[in-house]
This record gives structure tokens, C-alpha cells and sequence, in this order.
């Protein structure tokens, strides 16, 4: 019992570090990154990278946020930045960059499967059964990222700027904040926060070219019943993950993969407004 | 000669060409690129089914890869457990068609209703092939789970007929559905893409139709996945596949969506581009691909096609059918119009509308008007949708409307014009007005028709208006006060017993305005329409009205003759907000 809640809540908190990212750029402008799933790769793999330079692994997330910060810089400035009036191209184009991303990863990595090992090993005994250190540091990281931001959001220049960018564009841009701005920020955050994700779940799978995509569509599904709130992002992953645990364990792992994306979609069937405001 | 290239004939010249050289080139292609294009035309009669959906009738989709393996997986499957024979065969054509057609109706129904989004639609299309994969693998002997099912007995063709089979079947396909939609009926996709409301208030019912298109889509695919699955021997998870989808997409993008040719030259072009490069270019080959896409969607939306036309204008426009009078359909003999009992409409614990009341009658023309935010615009909502109010009772030309949706009450002879022009902007003025009048005159999908019936009222707005000699122009490029003209014209199409405007005249000239003003005074004199208008300008209210409500926070603050409110005290009291106590300190 200790360790299905102890999966459920590990689970949640691996599907919000995931999942993050891909909602602060839906939130601020409304636009899907559906290169969320390749940036996660491209995190892993600078993980590898790092792990193979001999750098210490607790760097490894703040170098994969570096190298997603910077792709997603770029990325928004040559491509996304011309689509924000056409929102179903822009989900497009940016499978097309994911494309192009997961395939330099090919061609610079290979296709086989890899390994990084995990900056903390073993497991720590818990109310009489032992449980993954690792996992458990994931909750302190998933919580750590949550606060962050809520903290940047709510208490900063730049999270009062990007409120004003979500709530109204236009009078924002006439209140003298450089909309363009936020946005290029915000998508390199975002795309940062993906590549940091990537790195941070390695430890727990392998490493290949094609990583990204699962974790891409459960984020997607995810911040599609969230809208736009973290808040509401973290129930939907204790929900949605805890579902998907139960169903795993119970049922079957493969209904349990199934779970989140085949619920979201109806939860958003029942509900089109999503869940912001529950 | 124009008269004798219709484009019926041109579209048949086209398809013969494109079949003799199906029948040709298996003798001068080698046997490699047979073979691939021979499977490649199965691949494009599902991107086919994608530019339908995406291209014309704008829902992008990444699920068409799940019915074309629903087809494969019925052939493979009926052939390897009950065997290769005219039973087994017949029961592989009946499986595919009914399971396609079963699945489509289960996620159209998801996908499609009352307010939904199209990214909705795109998220459930995304669901769908995730879902049919996990079965695949979980099906263990049934399915071949992760190998797939190979092996099994198939037909025993050589590799030319099945290349002639699978290319003709290609061109039939794309024939007939250019045909389809760009018959009259068949814009009603591409009405559909610009203006889903629009429709609805048109009296289309847009979820059934959606609906429709995606299980005829599914069938058509699904079949492509049998017949891929019957030359290659074999059905694989990845021809389900998620990524199988998106692929789908990028070669209807590169190809150039909404041109069916696109959908069939970016699948054919692919697909043998990449049998080709991806042995002497690995990675590099996808990597190609992946950039060619992101370039298309981002700088050349219209793909290959479109770019080609862009270099080689010709002319492509119809000619402009003639104009009719409709005979006038006898009008229901109530008095009693619109009727409205306690109207409230809640946004959680805020009441835009408290307990609205009133009714017209025919040959009123009553206008709404208040302050900004007094629920003018919320009324107009909920006379015209069932689904919008919380609370109260509305009858329709003597039916109560209940929860039905819009295109419910445009039957019982309701027209709802837009604050802003709302028309089809990709769509020519004929093939606007065509599709308003969809409900009388029933569209051909064959054919385009000659000649355009209008009720005597529609009429007389499009050659008053300025729009009878631009029948054949593009609704979009129009200047904004001939796309009031016309999409007054389209409600008027429907013939209505009761029409609704919402801020008509709002962003027109002076002279518009006035011209506007005499038709509307004109229709309800002549006709008998009941007309229900929200206008913020007094002087012009007062021209043309019979009667003024006056809404104030929700409810009804005065309701009388022009004379009764435009002297009344409490009006100047709610526009000056002067002399009313509460009022100063709400503001």
C-alpha cells in the first residue's frame, strides 16, 4: 500500500517535470510545442554528454536546461515566431523541428539505446519497504520546479510582465511590455524546462533518439486538461498519474500506458473548458 | 474555347491522362520503383482522405494511420486465422469497412459537438492510433503483436497489376473526390473550414456532417490499408502508428493541402524519394524531410501546388451562375413572433440576463438597446441558441426552442446576422449565398448549377448592395460593408420569419448606413419579418424602429414606442449616468 502511493506520487511528479515546459509555453502563448518531446531527447543526450566529460551528475539537468534554452531561443526566433496566428501550423512545424532534432541527435549519436547512471543510487527503507532514493529526489525536483515558478510568476518584474502577456496582449504591448520579448523568453524556458525533464527521468530508463515522443504525448494530453495553471497541472498528473499506476498494477501495463491519454481525452469531452477553473 | 473545358471535363481529360500513364509505366519503369510506387499509391489514397479532412474541411488530423491499419490488420488478420478464400475475402472487405466505419462514428462522436474545437478533434485523432497500437501489441498470436502479421496467403498478382490496380484505384479516388468537393454541395467543407458558426446558423448540422466526412474518410482509408497490406503480405503495428499519421500530414503539407493533386504527388514523391536516399542517405534523408516541412509550413503554406499556381496564374474561376427569384414560400399566419418568459443567463454567480421578458410580434422592428454590458448581445445568444441561456422559456414563431442547437431553430424560421460580418472567406459570393440556401434548394454533389435561386428580399440586398456583378468574387476580399450586405443577404436567403442583428451598421458609412436602415424598414413592411435589432446609435435606432427595449443590468428597463423611450427620463438617467444615485457609484 506504502509503495503503490509512493508510485503514485513519484509517478505525478515525473509526469510534472515532464510536463511543465509544454504548459508554460501553452499558457503565455497558447501555442503546443510539439517539439516538447524532442527537447526531453535532447536533454537526455546532454546528460550523456555531460556524464561522458566527467562532469558531476548533479549538472546534468542545468546543463540540459542550458542547451533546451538555447534551442528553444532559436527555435522561437526562426520559426515559431511567424506562426502565432496559426496555431495548427504551429503544432506542425514544430513536429517538423522534432524531426529534425530527433535525427541530428541520430546522426551525431547513433540509434542504439543508452545508459547515464543516476547522481544518487540505491534505496532508502520506508515504513518497512525499501524504495527508490532516486524516485523520491524526483518529488523534491518536481516540487522545487513548481515553487520556482509560481514564485517567478508571482513575485517578479518578468512573472508580472509575462501575467500581464496571458491575461491581455495587446493592452500589455501598449503598457509598454515588449510582448515579443516574454514570449521568446518564455519558449526558451519552456524548451529549457523539457531538456532539463530529460535529463532529470534518464537515470530511470535509457537514453535513444525516439525517447521523447511517449513522454511528449502524456505532457500533451496533460496540459490539454490543465489549460493554464500549474497548480491545476499538478492535480491533473496526481490524477492522471495515479490512475495510470493504479490500472498498471491492477490491470494491465499496457491499459495503464493507455490511461492518461485515453482519460484526458475524455475529461476534456465532458469538460471542453478543461479544468482551470474546477 | 472556355465553354467546352468545364470543369467537369477538364477534371475527367485529367484523370484519363493520369490513367493511361498508370497503364504505361509499369513497361518503362524498372521493377524496384514499381514496386514502391505500387505501395506508395496506397499511401496516397489515405494522404487523400487527409486533405479532405485537413486541406478542405480544416480538422488536422494525425489518425487517418489508424484506419489504414485497421484495413491492413482485417485483411491480415481474416487471412492468416480463417483463411484465403472468397469467404475470407469477402469477410477482410466486410471487417475493414464496418470496423472503420464503426471507430470513425465512435471518435466523431468524441470529436465533434456542440463547441468543440478543432484542436480537440486533432487531440482525439492523436489518441486513436496510440490506443489501436497498445491493442496491436497486446494482441499477442491474433495480432502478431510487435512483428506484425506476415505469411499468410494473399493474392497472387504480378507486380504490373498490382501496379495498375493500385494507380488506378488512386486516380479514381482523386477524381471523384475533386468532383465531390468542388461540386455545389461539396463547398460546404470548405465552408465548414472558414466559418464552422456560420454554418450552424445556416441551419447545417455541422457535428453531423463532420461526422460524416470522417466515416466516409475512414472507410476510404481503411481500404487503402487493406489493399497495401494484400500486395506487401504484410501488416505491421507501424502501419497504425502515430508516426505513420504525422507522416501523412507532411506529405499533404509539402504536396500542398486542399488540392487533392498535393496529397497524391507529396505521397508518391516521398515515398520514393526516401526508398532511394534513406540507403545512401541514412539519417540525413529524414533530416532532409524534416526541414523541407518546417520551411513548407512555415513560409509556403499552400505547399508545391500552390506555389506552382502562383507562378502559372490562369484562370481558374467559375463563371458566375445567373441570378433567380425563388417563389416566395407561404409564410406560417402567427401574429405572435418571439416570445420570451424570465430569460437568465448566468456566468457562475454573475447574471448577465436576470428575468428578461417580451415578445414581437410580425412586422415589428424592435430595437435593443443599453449601455455596453446591459446583455443585448447575451440576448441575442439565447433567442438564437437553446444551449446558451440558465433559466426561462423562449418560443420561436410559436414553438418553445428548449435546448435545441442552432441549426435546429433556423428551422423554425429564425435568422441570426453576426456583430461581424461573418461569411465564408475563402468562398466565392454565389457559393455563399448557394450554401445559405441549402435548406430550400438541395445541392448537387455532381455538379455545379448554372443558375442561383434568392427569395425576392436576398435579392434585392446583393444588386442594391453592389454585390449582382460580383457574384464570382471571393467573399474575403470584399470591403467590409459588402460583407454586411452579403451576409444579410445569406440570413435573408433562408427566408426567416424572424431575423436577428446584432450591431449591423456598426464600422459602416453614413450612406451605407441609411441604404441598410430602408431595406430593413422595406422587409418589414413588405414581408412581415419580425425583426429583432441591438444598435447603439439613438438617432438611427430612431429612424427605423417600431418599438425600443431598453436593457439596463440584465433586465428590461423600459419597453415602448419610439416616442414613450426617447422622452423618457430613465434613458438619459442609464446613457448619462448622471442622475441616478446607484448609478454614480457603481461607475
Amino acid at each position: 500500500m506504502l509503495t503503490l502511493a509512493l508510485d503514485i506520487a513519484t509517478t505525478a511528479a515525473i509526469l510534472f517535470i515532464v510536463s511543465a515546459g509544454l504548459l508554460i509555453v501553452f499558457g503565455v502563448m497558447k501555442i503546443i510545442n510539439f517539439a516538447h518531446g524532442a527537447l526531453i531527447t535532447a536533454g537526455a543526450y546532454a546528460a550523456l554528454v555531460g556524464m561522458r566529460l566527467g562532469l558531476p551528475a548533479w549538472m546534468a539537468p542545468f546543463l540540459a536546461f542550458m542547451v533546451g534554452g538555447l534551442l528553444g531561443m532559436a527555435i522561437e526566433s526562426v520559426v515559431v515566431r511567424r506562426l502565432y496566428r496559426r496555431p495548427l501550423d504551429a503544432i506542425l512545424a514544430t513536429w517538423g523541428l522534432g524531426i529534425v532534432l530527433g535525427q541530428a541527435v541520430i546522426v551525431g549519436f547513433g540509434r542504439e539505446v543508452q545508459f547515464v547512471a543516476a547522481p544518487v543510487a540505491g534505496t532508502i527503507g520506508l515504513g518497512g519497504t525499501d524504495y527508490s532514493l532516486y524516485r523520491l529526489l524526483l518529488v523534491a525536483a518536481a516540487l522545487a520546479i513548481g515553487i520556482g515558478f509560481t514564485f517567478v510568476l508571482n513575485g517578479t518584474r518578468l512573472g508580472l510582465s509575462t501575467r500581464a502577456v496571458i491575461l491581455n496582449e495587446t493592452l500589455a504591448e501598449g503598457l509598454g511590455i515588449n510582448a515579443v520579448f516574454v514570449r521568446f523568453l518564455t519558449f526558451g524556458i519552456g524548451s529549457g524546462l523539457g531538456a532539463a525533464a530529460g535529463a532529470l527521468i534518464t537515470p530511470l530508463a535509457s537514453v535513444d533518439p525516439n525517447m521523447g515522443i511517449p513522454w511528449l504525448i502524456n505532457a500533451f494530453m496533460l496540459v490539454m486538461v490543465s489549460g493554464s495553471a500549474l497548480s491545476t497541472l499538478a492535480v491533473a498528473c496526481l490524477v492522471l498519474g495515479g490512475m495510470q499506476v493504479v490500472i498498471s498494477t491492477f490491470v494491465s501495463p499496457i491499459l495503464g500506458g493507455l490511461a492518461i491519454a485515453v482519460l484526458a481525452a475524455i475529461a476534456l469531452r465532458l469538460r471542453p473548458e478543461g479544468f482551470a477553473r474546477a | 474555347m472556355p465553354d467546352l473545358l468545364t470543369p467537369r471535363r477538364r477534371i475527367a481529360l485529367a484523370a484519363l491522362a493520369a490513367g493511361l500513364l498508370v497503364v504505361v509505366a509499369p513497361w518503362i519503369v524498372d521493377t524496384y520503383t514499381a514496386s514502391i510506387l505500387a505501395r506508395a499509391f496506397f499511401v496516397a489514397i489515405a494522404a487523400l482522405t487527409v486533405d479532405v479532412l485537413w486541406g478542405y474541411s480544416g480538422v488536422l488530423t494525425f489518425g487517418q494511420s489508424a484506419f489504414f491499419g485497421i484495413g491492413a490488420y482485417a485483411l491480415a488478420m481474416t487471412f492468416t486465422h480463417v483463411g484465403f478464400d472468397a469467404g475470407g475475402i469477402a469477410l477482410a472487405f466486410g471487417l475493414a469497412v464496418i470496423v472503420a466505419g464503426l471507430v470513425a462514428a465512435l471518435v466523431g462522436w468524441l470529436s465533434f459537438y456542440h463547441g468543440s474545437t478543432p484542436l480537440y478533434a486533432s487531440v482525439v485523432s492523436l489518441v486513436l492510433p496510440i490506443v489501436l497500437v497498445q491493442l496491436i501489441y497486446a494482441g499477442g498470436e491474433t495480432t502478431g503483436s510487435s512483428s506484425g502479421l506476415v505469411g499468410f496467403q494473399t493474392f497472387d498478382l504480378d507486380l504490373e497489376t498490382w501496379f495498375r490496380l493500385a494507380g488506378l484505384a488512386t486516380v479514381a479516388v482523386a477524381a471523384a473526390g475533386y468532383l465531390l468537393l468542388h461540386s455545389d454541395a461539396g463547398r460546404i467543407l470548405a465552408a465548414l473550414r472558414d466559418n464552422e458558426a456560420r454554418c450552424s446558423y445556416i441551419g447545417i448540422n455541422v457535428e453531423r456532417l463532420r461526422l460524416g466526412i470522417l466515416v466516409v474518410c475512414a472507410i476510404v482509408a481503411a481500404l487503402a490499408g487493406l489493399g497495401h497490406a494484400a500486395l506487401g503480405g504484410v501488416a505491421a503495428p507501424e502501419n497504425a502508428s502515430f508516426v505513420f499519421g504525422t507522416q501523412l500530414v507532411i506529405m499533404v503539407a509539402l504536396g500542398g493541402r486542399g488540392t487533392l493533386l498535393g496529397a497524391v504527388l507529396g505521397a508518391l514523391g516521398i515515398e520514393l524519394a526516401s526508398a532511394y536516399l534513406s540507403g545512401s542517405l541514412p539519417f540525413i534523408w529524414e533530416l532532409i524531410v524534416g526541414i523541407a516541412f518546417v520551411a513548407v509550413i512555415v513560409l509556403f503554406p499552400a505547399g508545391l501546388i500552390g506555389a506552382l499556381r502562383r507562378l502559372i496564374p490562369g484562370d481558374r474561376a467559375d463563371a458566375a451562375p445567373r441570378l433567380q427569384t425563388a417563389a416566395p414560400l407561404p409564410r406560417a399566419d402567427r401574429d405572435m413572433m418571439v416570445e420570451a418568459r424570465g430569460v437568465t443567463r448566468q456566468f457562475g454567480s454573475l447574471a448577465v440576463l436576470n428575468g428578461v421578458s417580451f415578445s414581437a410580434r410580425r412586422g415589428e422592428l424592435v430595437s435593443l438597446v443599453g449601455p455596453n454590458g446591459a446583455g443585448k448581445t447575451t440576448l441575442i445568444r439565447c433567442l438564437a441558441d437553446g444551449l446558451e441561456r440558465t433559466g426561462g422559456e423562449i418560443s420561436i414563431v410559436g414553438r418553445p426552442i428548449g435546448r435545441l442547437p442552432p441549426h435546429r431553430l433556423v428551422a423554425f424560421g429564425l435568422g441570426r446576422k453576426f456583430q461581424a460580418a461573418s461569411v465564408f472567406n475563402t468562398l466565392t459570393v454565389a457559393d455563399c449565398l448557394r450554401i445559405a440556401r441549402s435548406r430550400r434548394d438541395p445541392m448537387s454533389w455532381f455538379d455545379r448549377s448554372p443558375v442561383l435561386s434568392l427569395p425576392q428580399a436576398a435579392r434585392q440586398v446583393i444588386e442594391g448592395g453592389g454585390l449582382g456583378d460580383r457574384l464570382g468574387d471571393v467573399a474575403g476580399d470584399l470591403s467590409h460593408g459588402l460583407k454586411q450586405a452579403l451576409e444579410l443577404a445569406m440570413v435573408l436567403a433562408l427566408e426567416p420569419d424572424v431575423v436577428l442583428l446584432d450591431e449591423p451598421t456598426a464600422g459602416l458609412t453614413r450612406a451605407e448606413r441609411s441604404a441598410f436602415g430602408a431595406i430593413l424598414t422595406d422587409l418589414v413592411r413588405r414581408e412581415g419579418l419580425c425583426v429583432l435589432l441591438v444598435e447603439h446609435d439613438l438617432d438611427f435606432v430612431r429612424e427605423i424602429s417600431s418599438r425600443i427595449i431598453v436593457l439596463h443590468q440584465g433586465q428590461i428597463a423600459l419597453d415602448g414606442t419610439v416616442e414613450q423611450v426617447v422622452n423618457a427620463p430613465l434613458v438619459h438617467e442609464i446613457y448619462t449616468g448622471g442622475h441616478v444615485p446607484t448609478a454614480e457609484t457603481a461607475s
